[in-house]
């Protein structure tokens, strides 16, 4: 009891500083609003949202203010990705993809304006139940990871990206693992962490110092995009908005344990390291689509059906936070650029992180969420205009944005000369379906890895038990060994053997 | 659906054997870090354990396995039957003019304008080049548009190639011309057509927003400080408009 009463003290002082000055509405209006506009134009994503404002944010003010602003975007970009889904059935974001089954199945019957008024608010609430679960979990974990030393980090780290591999593939798996390697060996380049011995600089200067976060997200994430979103390409037709966009309480009421239970779901998987708001969204819709009385209406037009991927994907930002705040390894793609931002901030996430800036991101995100519902309840017909502007005209100026955030995070032209090569190769690696997001946590988690896997085995002596001779390290171990194996087609086979051979 | 599995192997072929290229080449450079036996930074690396190739050894050596394993699936899907050919590959014309004209375009921007052409001007030339040149889909546009980027960009990269060199603005002058026919190429297009309509005022009024905001808002370095445009916006910033408020 005593442990909440000091929480929620502490998250009050957080939130009453924040509320009482002017200049975070600035912020927060400012910045939920670009947020929703890139959530809500199909080809722009919550993950370039967070990336090109870290190239105007990250380091230019006051650490609150730019948390402010990245925060306010990854909300309110994960929220709008749901208007093209309902009202043109493309979803604007990954993480609206479910979305897209109901809501516009949903708005072509008439009922778009009750899908949008359903929509922001199971996404405010969703939001607000990740944001308590970071509230109360980040506390109970860091209080767990103070006992985290190398071994476990390293193993940890691995376990991100192979997780993170195997889940975003959308082709094999084994892709996932090569672009989670291939970020990892982007990682190497450089002084290493603990001799500061040169490794891959080929003798250029500028090599010496790593690969630079920002440029290879804007790089990864953004440069793709351009190139894949500019061609020729019909606006589609906006389905008609009828009907009053603000919620029928009776509604909402009826709806509660699904909202409920679609924001538990978001926030567990959220928490999962590397895995994101589309995941949350996928998984809450089937797990739905399975428990509800109403299952098989779902992909027919069911409020349900489009309640659970809309509560999950937003919901999925506090637990995307949790292990990026406790462990220092992003939940989510959007997680690791903001992770990207916290590095140019010099703040380490991890344990040793300063507890008063946990209780300041939940207040934000309470704030950003609030935000977005009243943004979302009465500038909607705003974005939904938004919606008729075609991909040829904003991706120019998102090069521009791009070019002079990279350039002023590091100011060397260096930087856009490495954000434009990566870009090329994230351009063929999409085309040969292999997934981005382990590619940036390979090169965002790489330093980590080295250090504490060096580490480890310079204070074993070199003895490889060490990665199995503490509690926490044999888990982490054994699950890292499962995710390989279970991907080996013999031990594949097998298990499917013994499986139908126990049912 | 089978056709496109099919051509995913023929590319996951080509794709396998680079990747096994690069793993193989990075594993020849790694052996070049000292792995046993030296005095490095006044730590001895006698043991493996030590050596700063230890963890660079063992990524790009799972790298070549997962490549490997990668050509096998390929090999095993038809896909190295498929990869000797253009239609096994998926090789479609049009699509390769669109990305060499956007490669070509993003390349000389990057490479040849940011670094010595005034901000403004460039970011304006790419700005209406792209939304021209891809808006309707027509290669002679897309050409037209990356032939306009690459004559500027390739100017201002031989003529002024080193550092010592990119304050010079004969470069701006010859984009500023670029962008001036672009535009009127865009306008002289634009009748019925409400995106080409916009895309001067885009052009001119994104960059201008952009470079401001950065560098007196945000007070950060700006591309090309001493470029044609954002040097006069500068000098007035400071000179005549600051003074204003200031007093």
């Amino acid at each position: 009891m005593e442990f909440i009463l000091t929480q929620l003290s502490g998250f009050g002082g957080a939130f009453w500083a924040l509320a009482s000055d002017p200049l975070t509405y600035i912020y927060l209006i400012i910045s939920v609003f670009l947020g929703i506009t890139f959530g809500a134009l199909p080809g722009l994503t919550a993950t370039l949202a967070v990336t090109i404002l870290t190239g105007f944010f990250g380091n230019k003010v006051p650490l609150d203010y730019s948390l402010i602003a990245l925060l306010g975007a990854y909300v309110g970009a994960i929220y709008g990705g749901s208007y093209p889904s309902i009202l043109l059935n493309i979803p604007g974001t990954a993480a609206s993809a479910a979305t897209a089954m109901d809501g516009y199945p949903l708005a072509k019957a008439g009922r778009g304006g009750e899908a949008l008024g359903l929509t922001t608010t199971a996404s405010f609430i969703g939001t607000l139940i990740g944001t308590l679960a970071l509230l109360v979990f980040v506390w109970a974990l860091l209080l767990l990871s103070q006992n985290i030393a190398s071994p476990e980090k390293a193993l940890l780290a691995l376990f991100g990206i192979l997780l993170s591999g195997t889940l975003m593939s959308e082709d094999l798996v084994v892709k996932g693992w090569i672009a989670g390697l291939i970020g990892l060996a982007m990682a190497m380049v450089g002084l290493d962490p603990l001799l500061s011995e040169p490794r891959y600089t080929f003798g250029w200067s500028y090599m010496l110092s790593g690969f630079q976060v920002v440029p290879v997200l804007m790089g990864a994430f953004a440069v793709p995009q351009i190139i894949e979103g500019m061609r020729h390409m019909d606006v589609g037709k906006v389905t008609e908005l009828k009907g009053r966009i603000l919620p029928n309480t009776k509604t909402v009421k009826r709806y509660l344990p699904t909202i409920t239970r679609s924001g538990v779901i978001g926030t567990g998987v959220g928490a999962l390291p590397g895995v994101g708001e589309d995941v949350a969204g996928w998984v809450s819709y089937g797990v739905g689509k399975t428990v509800s009385p109403e299952g098989e209406k779902f992909g027919k037009g069911s409020l349900e059906g489009l309640l659970s991927s809309e509560t999950a994907n937003n919901a999925c930002i506090g637990g995307a936070l949790i292990p990026l705040l406790v462990l220092g390894i992003p939940g989510s793609p959007p997680a690791a650029a903001l992770m990207g931002a916290f590095k140019i901030n010099n703040i380490i996430p991890g344990p040793t992180i300063d507890p008063a800036i946990i209780l300041r991101v939940v207040a934000i995100m309470v704030l950003a969420s609030l935000t977005m519902f009243i943004m979302g309840l009465f500038t909607a017909r705003v974005f939904i205009k938004i919606l008729r502007i075609p991909q040829v005209v904003f991706l120019p100026i998102v090069m521009v944005l791009t070019t002079i955030g990279s350039f002023s995070v590091g100011g060397g032209i260096n930087d856009l000369y490495l954000m434009l090569g990566v870009g090329f190769v994230a351009y063929f690696l999409n085309m040969l379906k292999f997934p981005i997001a382990p590619l940036v946590i390979g090169v965002i988690l790489g330093g980590l890895f080295d250090e504490t896997f060096r580490r480890s085995l310079l204070i074993s002596g070199g003895d490889l038990m060490v990665f199995a001779s503490r509690p926490v390290a044999s888990i982490l171990l054994a699950l890292n060994l499962a995710l390989i194996m279970s991907q080996i087609p013999v031990v594949k086979r097998a298990f499917g053997h013994l499986r139908r051979r126990i049912i | 659906m089978m056709e496109d599995k099919e051509i995913l192997r023929a590319r996951d072929f080509w794709g396998a054997l680079v990747l096994l290229a690069v793993s193989v080449f990075f594993l020849w450079r790694t052996f070049d870090i000292p792995l046993f036996g030296d005095n490095r930074a006044g730590v001895s690396t006698a043991s493996w354990y030590n050596s700063a190739a230890i963890v660079p050894l063992g990524i790009f050596s799972a790298l070549l396995i997962l490549s490997i394993v990668l050509l096998i699936i390929a090999i095993r899907d038809g896909g190295a039957a498929r990869a000797l050919s253009a239609v096994g590959i998926g090789w479609d014309q049009a699509e390769a003019l669109r990305f060499t004209t956007i490669g070509v375009i993003l390349f000389f921007y990057v490479a040849g304008l940011v670094p010595r052409v005034d901000f403004i001007a460039c970011s304006g030339l790419l700005i209406t080049a792209l939304t021209f040149g891809f808006h309707k889909g027509l290669p002679e546009r897309m050409i037209l548009s990356a032939a306009a980027v690459a004559v500027c960009g390739l100017y201002a990269l031989v003529m002024h190639l080193s550092q010592s060199e990119w304050g010079a603005h004969d470069d701006d002058i010859i984009t500023l011309a670029m962008w001036a026919i672009m535009t009127a190429v865009v306008v002289l297009n634009a009748r019925g057509d409400r995106v080409l309509k916009a895309v001067p005022v885009i052009a001119l009024i994104a960059p201008v927003l952009l470079v401001c905001a950065m560098a007196f808002g945000f007070r950060q370095n700006v591309p090309n400080r001493g470029g044609i445009l954002f040097k006069q916006i500068e000098y007035h910033y400071y000179v005549t408009l600051r003074p204003i408020w200031r007093s």
